[in-house]
């Protein structure tokens, strides 16, 4: 990663914070508030791939939960699994479809939540299973859902091109059987 | 053919900062990070205010006199020659009106009955909820004003919850909603009777445990706080009041449904009570 690709990434995941932390904290839909960086994390598996998407999942999660109640930690594991999880699931995808990121936010979003929760109970925070995940859920995934598009652009933006050794190529040459 | 030894390495990224992220969670829980993610948390939200306050500054007036347009609008149309001057005016009302309604919050506060003669700091409620799995609330006072980790927060009407995170000039409360919030309590006439107010997450009742079966309890019979040696709230904090009360068939206890004493949502101000556990 170059000087230049750092820079742009800090940049990023800073505007994403200010923007989740002066705006969208007072948004509330049955309770639940929009959350932009989980759409960072996710964003940045649909671009980046696995390692891109597992690296970016790590950053934003530990500047989020500078900002959280919850264990510092807990949003970076989510996050680093979830980023790697949306790398490797749409790396075979032409990144360049127009459902592919609202597809991604969506799904992307809602396993976040789900698992952030669940992994909270795990370590140690059971109460973490007593709030709705409904309207979490819903009011998550679908904020992101329709902020994917500008999002992914942003991502891609601040992200170095994927590395290609990352991704599994098959090499075929011609005469050779199997 | 793929490529194995590169194809690794997204593995091997992941398992590292799954270790590295279990790692912090756990020194946290130990308490041995504790000043290092105070210190961050602290230099974060420091730094995030200005910012907040900026925006703040610029979109409640818009706020208010959108609120102000509800409430003059009659008027706005009676006087569409001077409909410049009556904006202006309605805008400047919305203001007034808030600001009362503000400085009487503050003043209720400032004659709470049940804090006696402790010393309290007074302060203004900046965010809610800051994350969906946790109830609470961000306020504008920190360690800057003598506020610190464990200090009970109350508001008009009883106990709000307690300080869990304590920065330079702002903290955090965990209320009593949480579920992670557990307050000793009595109830009734006589000070023998304890139990136990747990919280069951944001916006959702209280539970009154350790209530004997068969204890007789009266919707609106009022939960205080019990002060007993060790307990982390003074004594006499109004906490919650009885909604529901059954003894269910061979229960070891009764089954109380509570409601907060003090109005958790939508709070513009709390009092954060300067007060300890006795060591």
């Amino acid at each position: 990663m170059t000087a230049q690709s750092v820079a742009r990434v800090s940049l990023v995941v800073v505007l994403f914070a200010v923007v989740q932390q002066v705006f969208l904290l007072g948004v509330r839909i049955d309770g639940a508030h929009p959350d932009v960086m989980v759409l960072l994390v996710v964003a940045a598996g649909v671009v980046g791939g696995p390692r891109q998407g597992a690296l970016m999942g790590f950053g934003a999660g530990l500047v989020a939960d500078l900002f959280l109640p919850t264990p510092f930690g807990l949003s970076a594991l989510t996050g680093c699994l979830v980023g790697f999880g949306v790398g490797l699931s749409t790396v075979a995808f032409d990144d360049s479809a127009w459902w592919l990121p609202t597809v991604a936010a969506l799904v992307g979003s809602a396993v976040y939540e789900v698992g952030y929760g669940m992994l909270g109970v795990l370590l140690g925070q059971p109460q973490m299973m007593h709030v709705d995940y409904v309207a979490i859920v819903l009011v998550v995934a679908l904020a992101n859902t329709i902020l994917a598009v500008p999002a992914v652009r942003i991502v891609g933006w601040s992200l170095p091109a994927p590395q290609v050794e990352s991704v599994p190529s098959v090499t075929i040459s011609p005469g050779v059987r199997r | 053919m793929a490529k194995p030894r590169r194809q690794r390495r997204p593995r091997t990224t992941l398992v590292i900062l799954v270790l590295v992220s279990i790692t912090l969670i756990t020194l946290e829980a130990r308490g041995q990070l504790g000043s290092v993610t105070s210190g961050a948390k602290s230099l974060a939200s420091d730094a995030m205010d200005p910012v907040r306050s900026a925006v703040d500054a610029v979109v409640r007036p818009i706020g208010s006199f959108f609120a102000g347009s509800v409430e003059y609008g009659a008027v706005q149309r009676q006087n569409e020659k001077l409909q410049e001057e009556i904006g202006a005016l309605r805008q400047q009302a919305a203001e007034r009106s808030n600001a009362v309604q503000r400085l009487s919050q503050l003043s209720e506060l400032d004659h709470l009955p049940f804090v006696g003669s402790l010393q309290t700091v007074p302060a203004e409620v900046i965010d809610e909820n800051a994350s969906n799995f946790a109830a609470t609330i961000e306020i504008d006072v920190g360690q800057a004003n003598g506020v610190a980790l464990g200090m009970p927060v109350v508001g008009y009407g009883g106990l709000v919850g307690q300080v869990v995170g304590d920065q330079r000039h702002t903290a955090t409360v965990r209320l009593i909603t949480d579920g992670q919030s557990v307050v000793g309590a009595t109830y009734g006439k006589s000070t023998a009777a304890l139990a136990v107010v747990d919280g069951n997450g944001s916006g959702r009742p209280l539970s009154g445990n350790l209530v004997p079966p068969g204890t007789v309890l009266h919707r609106g019979e009022v939960f205080t706080t019990s002060g007993l040696q060790g307990a982390v709230y003074p004594p006499g904090i109004p906490v919650a009041e009885v909604v529901s009360s059954r003894t269910t068939p061979s229960a070891s206890q009764e089954s109380v449904t509570l409601r907060p004493m003090a109005q958790l949502s939508g709070m513009a101000y709390v009092s954060v009570v300067l007060w300890g556990p006795p060591s």
